[in-house]
């Protein structure tokens, strides 16, 4: 059995402009190792959705990208609040993001339908008090 | 049309000039980054009122070669900045972003058939 890809990121929950950074290098990776561009193309959508909750919601933490031969695995993990409740998170225009990010196009309630709408497997767990992991794989190989 | 004909075109005052020599093939115009995530088509124009430096990273992830701030919005200078080091075209109009996108529509940029 052959090993991943394995590359984590830490991401920083201070500063909303330091949003994209751990995508941008999630991006430039996929490229390096001949990912095919549409496949990059939803990656990068899934990476920069994952860190900018990250960001707004989770306080920070950390990103990790591992390519598989089958396929592409992106996990975003904080030890923030936790969602309450992941039905009305996964809900299409429900945000909880405050309204001075909202201002800046950030917290539509877009991000995590996004992230789902590119993945091929999706997995959000999450603990009141203990944090958030998120999961999300890409197919390389449709079978 | 290629970015530096859309910009002269237009009257655009050019921050960035990016790679003039590209050519569009649609645009988008939405303030929600993750609107714009989710939308947009590698080789569109985004249009937008957003000046702060996330518009350079979702333009760089979705490939968006070229930005317009409509309003006369002045991109703040880490934009700027960041757009000229990734090679993305930014550039500033003053009309709104309805008469500016009605202007990319009258040079034939855009139309139903979506790729």
């Amino acid at each position: 059995m052959s090993s991943p890809y394995v590359e984590s990121y830490a991401v920083d929950g201070t500063e909303l402009v330091s949003i994209g950074e751990a995508s941008t290098k999630i991006k430039s990776v996929l490229k390096m190792l001949g990912i095919p561009s549409d496949l990059i193309r939803r990656a990068a959508v899934v990476a920069y959705e994952a860190e900018m909750n990250l960001v707004i919601h989770g306080g920070g933490g950390e990103m990790e990208l591992e390519v598989w031969p089958e396929c592409i695995k992106i996990s975003a993990v904080d030890t923030g609040p936790g969602i309450p409740d992941i039905g009305k998170a996964m809900t299409e225009g429900f945000s909880t993001a405050p309204e001075k990010i909202r201002e800046m196009g950030f917290g539509a309630g877009m991000g995590l339908p996004n992230i789902k709408r590119n993945s091929d497997g999706f997995e959000l767990l999450s603990e009141v008090g203990k944090g958030t992991t998120l999961r999300s794989e890409i197919l390389l190989q449709k079978t | 049309m290629t970015i530096g004909e859309i910009c002269a075109a237009l009257r655009l005052d050019v921050v960035s000039p990016g790679d003039g020599a590209r050519e569009i093939e649609n645009v988008i115009v939405g303030d929600l980054l993750s609107h714009i995530l989710g939308e947009a088509r590698e080789d569109w124009i985004w249009v937008t009122i957003q000046v702060h430096l996330n518009v350079a990273a979702v333009a760089a992830l979705k490939e968006l070669p070229l930005v317009i701030l409509a309003s006369n919005r002045t991109p703040q200078e880490d934009l700027a900045a960041k757009c000229r080091e990734e090679n993305i075209a930014l550039a500033i109009s003053p009309l709104r972003a309805y008469e500016l996108c009605r202007q990319l529509a009258a040079l034939g940029i855009g139309d139903a058939r979506e790729s």
